[in-house]
């Protein structure tokens, strides 16, 4: 990088056309003087022009000099640019002009909106569905015959993008401009869209979360995440999820600890917080109870301690800096887990991952164009693309006979013994035969007695 | 585990895609410098030829001179501007510069600064996905909110898209005078491109089809179709072979000459020439950097019929496959490569298969309040089957 830096420095201090400029200024005054000259003493005309023609011919050739200077930049920062970049090939990764990518634009598009929304980038995404729209109807007139099947489905995410408000209006445009079809065409099932809660709007789903977010985060408001959970109580708790009440603890640590912090309140009553808490608790907590009974009674429990909170075992309850933003995290995650989400947008998750992975895929493309090899399996990538620990997401499963990962079609059992093998690996080792003697322990079994296991 | 892991950060290796960031400035900035070597060719030529007459009298010689002036100040004027693009230009380079360099600075893969360096590439690969998929609206406000209009090329798009989408519309005059600017380097590669664009402003002349249009296009191929040698004399056989065949022939090449969609053809072949004079990848880097990355995140679990739903959380974050806005995108992409199995410490299996750390499905039933000594399938919930722990049901796995 340094010597791209150098040479970048190079070109701004001093290959650039600034000499040139002040060059041809020079002209400029020189070709003055000789006119003004010319009109003082216009009999000496001939000679004043005869007089100029070498030193005009010295400028430009001084200004071409100057542009050789920048030329001569311009190359040196090539060479700096070729030294960093070995390669002047990108590395490919299976993506052609006919590209699986390339095919499925409208997905990458669906991909590209929800990534917009789930960052909070409501006008971006906005003006993304608008143009997207705009170029299918074009895409469609243009290329119409085989693709149009394709573009008709590939746009249909866009439905779930679309707010109540635009609705409203281009409900208001058809009925003033009636001939619209294309309009009509994309809210034909507006109705199921309405009453169905399954099926979110997704850009509404997401100005709520960024709404009850910002609530959380930014004015440590806890009442519209509160709500959310209550109402999707059942929702969270199948899901084993302890957000509501994460979330009520907070609020009776925050109620707890509120005279504390109040300066303004008129009779500084210490235990105004304490009392508010317990009142709280009282409404709320017996609905946890079954659940959280451990955690209900020690918060109970901390109340008679009141006075001196920081000096009690329950001070790092307490006194945790990080609650909101936890709060906040297992906000996210579990909204984004009910719609089926994950909590990091999957497009950054992919695109970093290519990232990493790149650098292994180039050495392998560059290997193969050299040997001219193939890769032996389609379906798998050639070499490991070692990601760091939080990009694993799933067990992964290979089998110790046949170095293979399991898959639908050739799944893990796991033999009496307790060990896993792929099956594939399982009829191979046993050879039709009805007993086997388990690969890795003396132990002999059934093959019938292997069963499938889920990994 | 360790080996299939790595959060070890090669800036030079983690940089392959980036070249073309660098690259375009300096394309730019030759091209600028080409612009200044033209204007003041033909400025010197001018000033050179009108001081070497000899002007008869005095008033000739100053008029003369007033003409040569002018021509000075407007080559200054043009420099001047040609100037400020470039420093413009060196702007653009220095940021793009110091956003790579900034990678050289972590040192981990792990590094919250990593996240964030890898949060702008990918709002940078997206402004140029939007660009070359011609959303250019989204793609300037993208750019600006956040923040990386000097990492991204905007305006170098909205042009290219501007000549793309005249062409498509039939139109060839914007792609002609972008050719006369870049002849000098169109002329390098040897582009064809001029000539596709002249052979088809004659195809529209002999469409129409009276005789003074067939004159006229006659005198058109005269002047920019005949003068090649080797391959280009290739187009004024066409051409000439293209006037004895009325615009309804069935007969090839002319049918397809003739033919309306040549024109979409001729905006390919225009931004391939394009792109290639810029240095530009023909495909999106983000299809490259996605396509890579989907693989890399691939499982076959992900794709499998006894996948867990996404919406009955266990406790493990949603892979980005398995999530709504990649899983049908990564369906034909191969899954990643893996030499070893990675499984949860102390693996056991539930009496339908299922196989769970035992420490998290602990944790895990806690969380769904199943009574002590029982257990269930918490990808389930608590509609599934409960069992005892105790039972021998709950038995551990052996995986090597």
């Amino acid at each position: 990088m340094d010597g791209l830096l150098a040479c970048h420095n190079t070109l701004e201090k001093k290959a650039n056309l600034s000499k040139a400029v002040t060059d041809v200024q020079k002209l400029v005054e020189q070709l003055q003087s000789a006119r003004d000259a010319v009109a003082d003493n216009p009999d000496m005309a001939v000679l004043h022009m005869a007089k100029l023609k070498n030193p005009v011919k010295q400028s430009f050739d001084r200004i071409e000099e100057d542009l050789k200077e920048v030329n001569k930049g311009l190359n040196q920062y090539q060479k700096a640019l070729k030294d960093k970049f070995k390669s002047s090939t990108l590395p490919t990764a299976g993506v052609g002009e006919s590209g699986l990518l390339s095919r499925q634009a409208g997905l990458v598009d669906r991909a590209i909106g929800m990534h917009l929304l789930r960052e909070g980038m409501f006008g971006v995404a906005d003006t993304f569905v608008k143009e997207v729209q705009q170029s299918g109807t074009r895409g469609s007139v243009n290329c119409g015959e085989e693709m149009e099947g394709v573009e008709l489905s590939s746009q249909q995410w866009l439905k779930d993008f679309t707010t109540e408000q635009q609705m409203t209006e281009d409900k208001y445009d058809e009925e003033e401009e009636e001939e619209e079809e294309d309009d009509e065409d994309l809210y034909t099932d507006d109705e199921d869209l309405y009453t169905g809660l399954e099926k979110p709007r997704l850009q509404e789903r997401f100005a709520d979360m960024y709404h009850i977010l910002d609530a959380l985060r930014n004015r440590h408001n806890l009442l519209p995440a509160i709500d959310w959970a209550r109402d999707h109580s059942q929702q969270l708790e199948s899901r084993g999820s302890n957000l509501e009440f994460e979330l009520a603890r907070l609020k009776f640590i925050e109620l707890y600890t509120s005279s504390s912090s109040s300066s303004h309140s008129p009779h500084n009553d210490p235990f105004a917080g304490p009392l508010q808490a317990l009142e709280y608790a009282r409404t709320v907590f017996p609905t946890f109870t079954s659940r959280y009974r451990y955690e209900t009674s020690s918060l109970l429990g901390s109340l008679a301690f009141a006075p001196a909170l920081a000096s009690s075992p329950y001070k790092p309850l307490f006194h945790n800096p990080s609650a909101w933003s936890d709060a906040a995290a297992a906000f996210t995650r579990e909204y984004c887990g009910l719609l089926g989400l994950s909590e990091q947008s999957p497009l950054y998750a992919a695109v970093t991952a290519g990232g990493i992975a790149l650098p292994v895929l180039e050495k392998v493309e560059r290997v193969m164009a050299q040997t001219k090899g193939q890769w032996t399996s389609v379906n798998e990538l050639p070499v490991e693309t070692p990601l760091p620990p939080g990009y694993l997401f799933h067990s992964i499963f290979v089998c110790p006979v046949s170095k293979e990962q399991a898959t639908d079609a050739n799944p893990p059992v796991m033999l009496p013994c307790g060990h896993v093998i792929a099956r594939e690996s399982l009829e191979g080792h046993s050879k039709g035969k009805q007993r086997v003697k388990c690969p890795y322990c003396p132990q002999e079994c059934l093959v019938r007695d292997a069963r499938r296991v889920y990994i | 585990m360790s080996e299939m892991t790595s959060t070890k950060l090669d800036p030079d290796a983690h940089l392959v895609l980036e070249q073309p960031l660098l690259r375009l400035p300096h394309e730019l900035l030759r091209k600028n410098l080409k612009s200044a070597q033209r204007q003041i060719e033909s400025t010197n030529k001018g000033i050179t030829s009108s001081l070497a007459s000899d002007p008869k009298k005095p008033a000739d010689a100053l008029a003369s001179l007033d003409a040569t002036l002018a021509k000075a100040q407007n080559l200054k004027r043009k420099l001047e501007a040609l100037h400020s693009e470039e420093k413009q230009l060196h702007r653009q380079q220095k940021a793009r510069i110091d956003h790579l360099q900034s990678l050289h600075e972590v040192q981990s893969l792990a590094d919250v600064k990593y996240d964030s360096w890898a949060h702008h590439r990918l709002d940078r690969l997206l402004v140029d996905y939007l660009l070359r998929q011609g959303y250019t609206a989204s793609a300037r406000q993208l750019a600006s909110e956040k923040h990386v209009e000097d990492l991204t090329d905007v305006p170098v798009f909205e042009e290219c898209g501007r000549i793309e989408q005249s062409l498509r519309t039939g139109r060839v005059q914007e792609a002609l005078s972008w050719c006369g600017e870049n002849k000098q380097a169109l002329k390098k590669t040897d582009s064809k491109l001029e000539l596709e664009l002249r052979l088809q402003q004659f195809i529209e002349m002999v469409r129409e089809g009276d005789m003074g249009k067939l004159m006229e296009a006659i005198a058109h191929a005269r002047k920019h179709l005949a003068g090649g040698t080797g391959q280009d004399v290739e187009f004024g056989l066409r051409a000439g072979g293209l006037l004895a065949h009325p615009p309804d022939t069935l007969i090839e090449p002319y049918y397809s000459m003739y033919a309306k969609d040549r024109y979409s053809h001729l905006a390919q072949s225009f931004l391939k020439t394009h792109h290639d004079l810029l240095s530009l990848p023909s495909q999106p880097l983000l299809h490259i950097a996605l396509s890579a990355g989907l693989s890399a995140l691939k499982t076959p679990t992900c794709h499998s019929v006894h996948a867990v739903q996404p919406s009955t959380l266990t406790g493990a974050p949603v892979c980005p496959i398995c999530s709504t806005e990649l899983n049908e995108l990564a369906r034909g992409v191969p899954y990643a490569h893996h030499t070893k199995s990675c499984m949860e410490d102390d693996s056991v299996v539930l009496p339908n298969g299922r196989v769970f750390g035992r420490e998290r499905l602990r944790i895990l039933n806690e969380k769904l309040g199943v009574r002590k000594g029982r257990v269930r399938d918490p990808t389930e919930g608590m509609s599934g089957d409960e069992w005892n722990w105790e039972d021998a049901v709950v038995r551990r796995v052996y995986i090597s």
